[in-house]
């Protein structure tokens, strides 16, 4: 995961050092990333110091152990880093993380792999959407879907839909189309096979889906394929949705331990690839598949097979990104990351930290495949601009303000809307590279401190 | 075996039983009757004890077997060696008769081979009820509370003696434990003795069925148990405690150590209380005809099956008249019982619960051949060890039940007087259907009846295999 998190601070001009007790890794690490590679344990004083740790604006531990990253975040915390993350994984953990954070005085714990689990049981709730990302404390969402063949919105520009789509609290946003990224407006023509992002309220995407004629269905039922810790994460969110689980895990031991947390849900042993047994088990039938084995490709063939038995919704795990893209072209809509979700959870606060003197971002999600990125900023007074009619507004190519939040109320921009203060903004870019509201003016140029 | 040890510690507790049976003698001198039945037991008890305890020193080598079978062994000879005082009276017929007065007593069974009660000298019947209250908690038990320094790894005893299918220390130490069980269970026999005062009971009369109630024994000093005083308020307040004593005590504890949410999750006490109150509706309902009003036929269901429930086996009514529904589901009771840990007898609760579930993930486990099942209890997952241990039992339970229905049956009663005769034995519970109904006894039973009946008492209360392990031969293979 470090790798990861590294190649996107390093892609943001920031400056790098990696720690690794593998040289193999590091070597690895060197030739892919222009950053500072030391080798040695994270733990020990000295090894961090060589490091520079004590100029560091950020630690970041992730090795495997969690309790190496605790030590980690605590070292580097006595060592004078403002801001230190730690990624803890293991459950036994979780009901004191707060206090434990708190005396080892760490700014952050991650969990990738309950990230992820709160990722998937998003999906579920909104079966009809690929992607789901929510804004303004679950306010306003960003959901994607897919055109298919017959929808109202296929085939003719987007200023002809029926006043009944258009008068729903919603907005298009982006559109992924191949390998490209487009910000639509109205003469902007969907086709069957495009990835449309719609934001609005969670009442308006609902309305929408059922104008498009897709009934959501509440899911009532999911298999999951390995018993890993996103399941665990993942079972302890459905089983309090009510959904009914089947689990396949190969590891007999651990099925044990999972039969004991989860008496409500069915544990099975046995090989998920076996389709014999996804047969035997009734997986066709089932409203979610998930597929969240260590291996991706497992997961990726898997979900294939449950795509070819008609299962309506796929969710499967992939840490490869080009994987993902394959996955998509073959039909299963939604891959989730644990890694990429926290490296871009790592990002936003890195982001966040940096720019805390002007309108502060207080999310942000990577959408169509990374290539573009959903913001949530709130206006403080040094924001330009205040008070101006969007319509008057320059705003650069590929930026587009989505939503705004307005004491709890979420309105869809219009020509007429302006910005005040307070205001929760939600912001879609094309390419990366917006850290404070004022960079989506055309007249700012695109790094801050140019000037 | 370590003979020495075993039956050093068999001469510990009789030391322990002679002391506990100065109480009744001082009852008997205080209404002014004989006491020689008490010191001539006593005498005796003293002279074997004393001279096992200094008689018998040797190495103390003490294992799971030797606590099982000193506890076996010492359960017998309590038997034996209590029922003196009976056979010394006079009062009661042969020999037999008083050891399956005694055992019934010890076992907290209550099924009794007397025809009339009224008028047996107070001392004798004060030591018949007070047997309850020593066997209830485990004699055992209190010789480990009383004599730590037996110097022997107690907690073998502990475990061969309180039933239940998982066995866990209260704290660390094993006699600081027992010390712990004794106080609750002295405390919630005071309280209660306390209310029958209050609510009009004579002390010694208060006395008797408090010890009746806190061993889930069952003696009365009345023909017509507590239905003699036809008292409400008599029967409410032993209604309560009936079911209060078939609480596992362990539970009491965590109360008192103030964790009371986690006492109200069990799992057992929640089967219990569900079970007992689904009996009670169906019997008020099934029997409501017999009686005035509903609230009379509520309470005597109640009282009918917190006392069969709990094994104890007092009545109010005779409950062998009432509809075939009623006495069936009575029946089903006894097999129940009482909650692990709890002073009540049957195959007890938390089996039964493991039971059901273990036939739940059998089902599952054909549905789905792959699933992996945990049957878990207070949200512990049980090892296989343990489901295992609990189907033995279980079965060995019900084997011995035919078995012993086989004998009796030579004497050729009816049916149901033969079955429910040894279900009631074996239960612990005291009175059963027929011609040992509540108002019946077991007096005509023959002498090797009355030997097997009380056998089942004993195999009931030390839950099977400390008898078991009498009878094996390897066992007493000398070491």
């Amino acid at each position: 995961m470090g790798a990861t998190v590294a190649r996107h601070l390093a892609a943001e001009n920031h400056n790098i050092t990696v720690v690794d007790i593998s040289e193999g890794t590091l070597a690895r690490i060197s030739n892919q990333l222009d950053v500072m590679c030391i080798k040695g344990s994270c733990v020990s004083r000295t090894v961090l110091e060589d490091a520079g740790a004590a100029d560091a604006d950020f630690v970041i531990a992730a090795t495997s152990s969690d309790e190496i990253n605790l030590l980690c975040g605590h070292t580097a915390k006595r060592l004078g880093v403002p801001n230190t993350v730690a990624r803890v994984r293991n459950k036994d953990y979780l009901d004191d993380l707060d206090n434990l954070r708190r005396d080892l005085g760490i700014s952050k714990l991650i969990n990738p792999e309950s990230a992820a689990a709160m990722d998937i049981s998003r999906m579920i709730r909104l079966p009809n959407a690929a992607d789901v990302d929510t804004f303004a404390k679950g306010k306003a969402e960003i959901i994607s879907f897919h055109v298919q063949p017959g929808d109202h919105v296929a085939d003719q520009p987007l200023s002809h839909l029926t006043t009944k789509i258009k008068n729903l609290p919603i907005l298009f946003c982006a559109v992924e189309r191949g390998n490209e990224v487009m910000i639509p407006n109205g003469s902007f023509v969907p086709a069957v096979g495009d990835k449309i992002y719609v934001a609005g309220t969670p009442s308006g995407v609902s309305q929408f889906f059922k104008v498009l004629g897709r009934h959501s269905h509440r899911v009532r039922s999911a298999f999951i394929i390995g018993g890993g810790r996103v399941t665990y994460y993942l079972l302890q969110q459905l089983e309090k949705l009510g959904i009914q689980c089947k689990v396949v895990e190969k590891n007999e031991a651990r099925c044990r331990e999972l039969a004991e947390w989860f008496p409500n849900t069915l544990i099975l042993h046995g090989d998920g690839t076996d389709p014999e047994l996804l047969t035997e088990e009734c997986m066709p039938a089932s409203d979610v598949f998930i597929a969240l084995t260590d291996r991706d490709e497992d997961n990726l063939i898997i979900s294939l097979y449950a795509h070819q038995c008609g299962v309506s919704k796929i969710i499967a795990k992939s840490n490869r990104q080009n994987y993902s893209l394959i996955a998509r072209s073959a039909g299963v809509e939604s891959v989730v990351s644990p890694k990429l979700t926290t490296a871009y959870q790592i990002l936003r606060m890195v982001r966040g930290i940096q720019n805390s003197k002007g309108s502060r971002m207080t999310a942000l999600h990577h959408i169509a495949n990374g290539r573009a990125e959903a913001m949530e900023f709130v206006v403080s007074s040094a924001t330009r601009n205040l008070g101006t009619p969007l319509k008057d507004l320059k705003l650069k190519e590929g930026v587009l303000i989505a939503g705004i939040v307005r004491d709890g109320r979420v309105i869809i921009p219009e020509g007429s809307s302006c910005l005040q203060v307070d205001d929760i903004v939600i912001v879609i870019a094309k390419d990366s590279g917006i850290l404070d509201l004022n960079d989506i003016y055309a007249d700012a140029f695109g790094l801050r401190g140019v000037l | 075996m370590n003979y020495k040890t075993v039956f050093r510690v068999a001469g510990f507790t009789l030391l322990v039983e002679a002391a506990a049976m100065l109480l009744p003698m001082a009852v008997a001198l205080y209404y002014g009757e004989d006491p020689s039945p008490f010191w001539k037991t006593i005498g005796i008890m003293v002279v074997v004890g004393l001279a096992s305890v200094f008689g018998l020193r040797g190495e103390h080598k003490f294992f799971a077997r030797e606590g099982f079978f000193s506890v076996g062994l010492i359960w017998v000879l309590s038997g034996v060696f209590g029922a003196l005082p009976f056979w010394f009276s006079g009062q009661f017929g042969s020999y037999v008769d008083c050891f399956f007065e005694t055992t019934s007593g010890f076992t907290t069974t209550g099924s009794t081979i007397l025809t009339v009660i009224e008028g047996l000298p107070l001392g004798l019947l004060f030591w018949r009820s007070f047997t309850h209250w020593l066997g209830g908690m485990g004699v055992l038990i209190l010789t480990t509370a009383l004599l730590p320094f037996l110097g022997i790894n107690s907690t073998h005893l502990i475990r061969a003696e309180s039933p239940g299918p998982v066995k866990s220390k209260l704290v660390p130490r094993a006699s600081q434990s027992s010390k712990i069980l004794y106080a609750i269970y002295l405390a919630l026999t005071a309280i209660q003795v306390l209310c029958l005062r209050i609510a009009g009971m004579p002390l010694y009369d208060s006395l008797i069925h408090a010890f009746g109630t806190a061993g889930t024994g069952g003696f009365s000093n009345q023909n017509l148990s507590v239905g003699a005083y036809g008292n409400p308020a008599f029967e409410i307040i032993i209604t309560i405690f009936m079911l209060l004593f078939s609480i596992n005590f362990a539970l009491y504890f965590l109360i008192l150590t103030g964790k009371v949410k986690q006492a109200l999750k069990s799992d057992e006490l929640r089967f219990f209380l569900g079970v007992t109150t689904l009996a009670i509706v169906i019997i008020s309902v099934n029997i409501a005809s017999h009686f005035s009003s509903y609230a009379d036929a509520i309470r005597a269901a109640a009282f009918q099956v917190a006392s069969v429930i709990s094994t104890t086996g007092f009545s109010t009514v005779d409950f062998n008249r009432w509809p075939e529904l009623s006495r069936m589901l009575l029946v089903i009771l006894m097999f129940i019982g009482a909650c692990a840990g709890s002073t009540g007898g049957g195959m007890k609760c938390s089996r039964i619960l493991v039971i059901l579930r273990t036939i739940a993930a059998q089902v599952r486990s054909i549905i789905h051949p792959r699933a992996v099942s945990v049957v878990k209890l207070d949200g512990a997952p049980l090892s296989d060890s343990t489901v295992r241990t609990i189907y033995a039992y279980s079965a060995t339970y019900i084997i011995i039940t035919f078995a012993s229905a086989l004998v009796v049956g030579s004497d050729n009663f009816s049916f149901g007087t033969t079955l429910t005769a040894v279900i009631t034995c074996i239960g612990n519970v005291g009175p059963g259907l027929e011609a040992v109904g509540p108002m019946g006894n077991f007096a005509a039973f023959s002498p090797l009846s009355k030997i097997v009946l009380s056998f089942c008492m004993i195999i009931g209360r030390l839950e099977i295999f400390p008898i078991l392990v009498l009878f094996s031969r390897s066992a007493w293979k000398r070491s």
